[in-house]
Parts: structure tokens; C-alpha cells; sequence
């Protein structure tokens, strides 16, 4: 699907000014919520009716990390003394309008965007033609949650460790181990955990400019100059040497492909043979992305942090440039007007 | 609402993307089908975690990790609340929603998917 008719030589992309340009605009980027406490649930003398609560929330950040926010509108709003005193926020936990469970150990941005997939493979799916973002409707159940189903506890803490883990598991996809990850001093660690907790970008990408790799002008020829790097705060993004952590130097691009109501799929992808996202979705879903018909209405669209993203996009750029906060680049497989 | 007659609202099938969302749906359940291979993970013990008689199995490639780490637990007589702790190739603990399947595709080393226990925190 070529709908881009100027090609941008792959470099475009690749200039300092540009990474930091997307890195900013992946880290800025927001989903619209609509969390309705369980009306079962609210404690006696609430004020009803307003136990709905609006928010944009970051694509990087996680609900655990909404609940203070959610609680300090509740408190001051919906809950009487009395009932604040009840609640106890440990047992806080989220459901979906339709009763499905929410991976709440999930980036927000992707619980997002496989709602959005999931509807445009739905037949009550609205007409794709309306543009503005829905809110994501999510229920707030305030106590008994079910551990066994969501696999961890609901709180902060046990966000952090599945988060510690991704970027982890991520480190060992790229370079074959996690010296990268394990060789940050223990509050660098932590500094990207409070990085996001804080939504502040500098604070994040000072450290984990350390473990993601860079984008290295790819077009033929002309060698890079010597980038002149002002020593601001956004420099920092790439001031390491590009060899050794090009972002096409990986082993494999972390990424999994999320369709409509499952299943994940992950695998390696070697940015050298997997080149570009179109590569990657016709090696894996060959009958959505079917290489023998350009003349036809395409089946399926990928969204990379709720953008739908060519097919020509690379893997290394999109590794380096547009994976969440964890390091893995999330493509959300929807369907084409059903 | 009141819905239009179908009869005015009929365009030529050819505009519409009617076939491809047929296609596109069928194609999503074929993907959505278990698999129903099995891969070898072979298990590992570490510091003072008990070894286990037999190491390794057969497991199937659709299910979760989580369903690896029960596995695990009951061969070790482990009661709920006895710490557990589990990672691949001795670097990182995989999400618990993750599946064999994609785990070992990713970080299998000579054919098996290899998994470290521990009752202590060893690799974060």
C-alpha cells in the first residue's frame, strides 16, 4: 500500500532532531478514560450520579498509576468521610464496559489500542469514518479483586516488577543478554520506573538512552558527519557512539503483534531480514497482509501507538523511535470496514 | 433511529469492502486457533530451590506462562504463598500472560525453552 508517493530517504527520519521529535511525540501521547466505579460497590451515602470520572492518561504510563488521581476525585467528590475511611485502594481494580478483565500491567496506550481493533472486528463496530477518539470505558471495582485471573497483584509495586521485566526481557531480545539493563545502578532502575510515574520525559530518556538503541542513518553514501551535539537536556537522547548501539546493529527488534481479541504473537525480528513492519505482518499473518494483490482494497491496517503506520515503516527505526516506555513495539492489527 | 430502505441504499458491491471484512474476519479465526504442538522446557534450579527428579517436559506451545509457573508449584508440593520465583535463560521473569509458544520462538536455546526457579529474587 503505497499511499505515500514521495519515498523519504530512511535518513530523514534518522537525524537527531527527528528522534527526539518522536521519542517526544510517543512519550506525549494520550488516551481519553471514562472510569465509572461499580455503583454495587460505592460505599453507603456516596454522591451518585458523579461517580465517573474523565481523564486523558499517557500511552506509557499504567492504571496503577492513575488509582491516587482517581481516589483524590472520588474523595473529594463521591465519597462521604465515612465512606473514604472503607475504600482501601490495595484492592482497587479494573474491568472492561463488557465485563472482560484489563491488563492492567499493560501500557495504557495498548489497552487502548486493542479496544479500538477489537471493535473494528465487531459487527456493532461504528463507522470508521467518525475520527474522533471514544473514550476507553473502564469499570473501578473496589474491592474483592480476582488475583487468580489477573495474575499479579493489582498494585503499583507488582506493576513496576512486570515493567522491570518487559524491559528486561526486551535488553535480552536485542543484544542476546541483559548486561545493558543490569548493568544500570539500581537507582537508575528505579529512576525509569519514577520517570514515567512522574510523566517526565528528560528524566526517562536520561537513562534509558543508555539501553535503547539509535537509529543510524541508513542511506548509502554519504557518511554521517560528526553530529555537532549541544549539550541541552534533549541531546542526551543520542550521545553515544552509533556503531555499537545502531539501532539496525540488534539481534532483533522487540516486538508482538496484537489482533482483535487475541492472540499475541511474538517472535525474533532480525531487523536485517525483517526490514520493514510490512515485512514483518506478511511473514506472520500472510492471509491479512497477502503480498499478490496491490490492486486491492487492503484487509487489515497495524497501529503503532494508536498511528496507523505504513508498511514501508522500518523495524529498527520504529525499535528506536516508537516503542513504548518498556522497549517493545506494540502493532495492533485492525480490520478494514467490516 | 429509522433505518433506509436497503433498496436506496445499494451501491455497487465494488465500492464496498463487504468481501474483504468477510476475508479479513475468516482470516482472524484461523489465527485465533490453538496450536497445538509442544515444546521441551527444561527446568532449573537455582541456590537452595529444590531439584527437581525430572526436568524436563512436553508442554503445550498456547499455554501461559502462568500455566508453567502452577505446573511448576504443584511438582514442587509448593503451597500457595511459598515464594516462587521463575525466569528464561537465567536474565529476565516473562510477563505471566505470555505463551510458551511465543517464549520459546524468542529465547529457546537448542530446542528447549529453559526456565530458572528460585525461592529468592535472583535476577530482579
Amino acid at each position: 500500500m503505497s499511499t505515500y508517493g514521495a519515498r523519504h530517504a530512511p535518513s530523514a527520519f534518522s537525524t537527531p532532531a527527528s528522534i527526539a521529535l518522536f521519542r517526544r511525540l510517543t512519550w506525549e501521547g494520550t488516551v481519553p478514560l471514562e472510569v465509572r466505579v461499580d455503583p454495587k460497590e460505592l460505599p453507603a451515602n456516596s454522591n451518585r450520579g458523579l461517580e465517573c470520572y474523565f481523564l486523558q492518561a499517557p500511552r506509557v504510563s499504567y492504571l496503577p498509576l492513575l488509582i491516587p488521581e482517581i481516589r483524590s476525585y472520588l474523595l473529594d467528590v463521591v465519597f462521604d468521610e465515612a465512606g473514604g475511611r472503607v475504600v482501601k485502594e490495595e484492592e482497587w481494580w479494573f474491568e472492561r464496559e463488557d465485563g472482560g478483565l484489563v491488563k492492567w500491567h499493560w501500557p495504557i496506550g495498548l489497552i487502548y489500542d486493542t479496544h479500538a481493533v477489537s471493535l473494528s472486528a465487531s459487527a456493532s463496530a461504528p463507522s470508521s469514518s467518525s475520527s474522533a477518539p471514544v473514550p476507553l470505558k473502564l469499570t473501578l471495582h473496589l474491592a474483592s479483586p480476582p488475583t487468580d485471573k489477573l495474575l499479579l497483584q493489582p498494585s503499583a509495586e507488582a506493576c513496576k516488577q512486570a515493567f522491570m521485566g518487559q524491559l528486561k526481557e526486551a535488553d535480552f531480545i536485542r543484544w542476546g543478554n541483559t548486561k545493558r539493563m543490569t548493568g544500570l545502578r539500581k537507582q537508575d532502575q528505579d529512576g525509569l520506573w519514577d520517570g514515567i510515574k512522574e510523566h517526565d520525559f528528560d528524566a526517562y530518556w536520561r537513562i534509558a538512552s543508555k539501553i535503547t538503541p539509535t537509529p543510524a542513518p541508513l542511506s548509502g553514501g554519504r557518511s554521517p558527519s560528526p553530529s555537532p551535539v549541544p549539550p541541552s537536556s534533549a541531546s542526551m537522547v543520542h550521545t553515544r557512539p552509533p556503531d555499537r548501539d545502531a539501532a539496525s546493529a540488534v539481534r532483533s527488534v522487540p516486538a508482538r503483534i496484537y489482533l482483535p481479541d487475541g492472540p499475541v504473537l511474538q517472535d525474533l525480528v532480525p531487523p536485517g531480514a525483517v526490514r520493514t513492519l510490512g515485512d514483518f505482518l506478511r511473514a506472520h499473518l500472510p492471509l491479512l497482509f497477502p503480498l499478490d494483490r496491490p490492486d486491492r482494497k487492503p484487509l487489515a491496517y497495524a497501529l503503532v501507538q494508536g498511528v496507523r503506520c505504513p508498511g514501508d515503516a522500518e523495524m529498527a527505526w520504529l525499535g528506536a523511535c516508537m516503542a513504548g516506555a518498556d522497549g517493545w513495539v506494540n502493532v495492533c492489527v485492525g480490520v478494514e470496514g467490516a | 433511529m429509522t433505518a433506509a430502505s436497503p433498496d436506496t441504499r445499494a451501491i455497487p458491491s465494488s465500492w464496498t469492502n463487504a468481501d474483504g471484512g468477510k476475508e479479513a474476519l475468516e482470516a482472524l479465526e484461523t489465527y485465533k486457533k490453538k496450536d497445538p504442538s509442544k515444546v521441551v522446557v527444561r527446568f532449573r534450579a537455582i541456590g537452595n530451590a529444590p531439584i527437581m527428579r525430572q526436568n524436563f517436559y512436553k508442554i503445550t506451545a498456547s499455554n501461559r506462562f502462568q500455566a508453567v509457573i502452577q505446573f511448576l508449584r504443584k511438582e514442587l508440593g509448593w503451597k500457595a504463598g511459598d515464594p516462587l520465583y521463575t525466569y528464561i535463560n537465567m536474565a529476565f521473569s516473562p510477563a505471566p500472560d505470555d505463551t510458551v509458544s511465543n517464549l520459546f520462538k524468542s529465547f529457546q536455546t537448542d530446542g528447549h525453552l529453559i526456565v530458572n526457579y528460585s525461592t529468592t529474587a535472583a535476577w530482579g
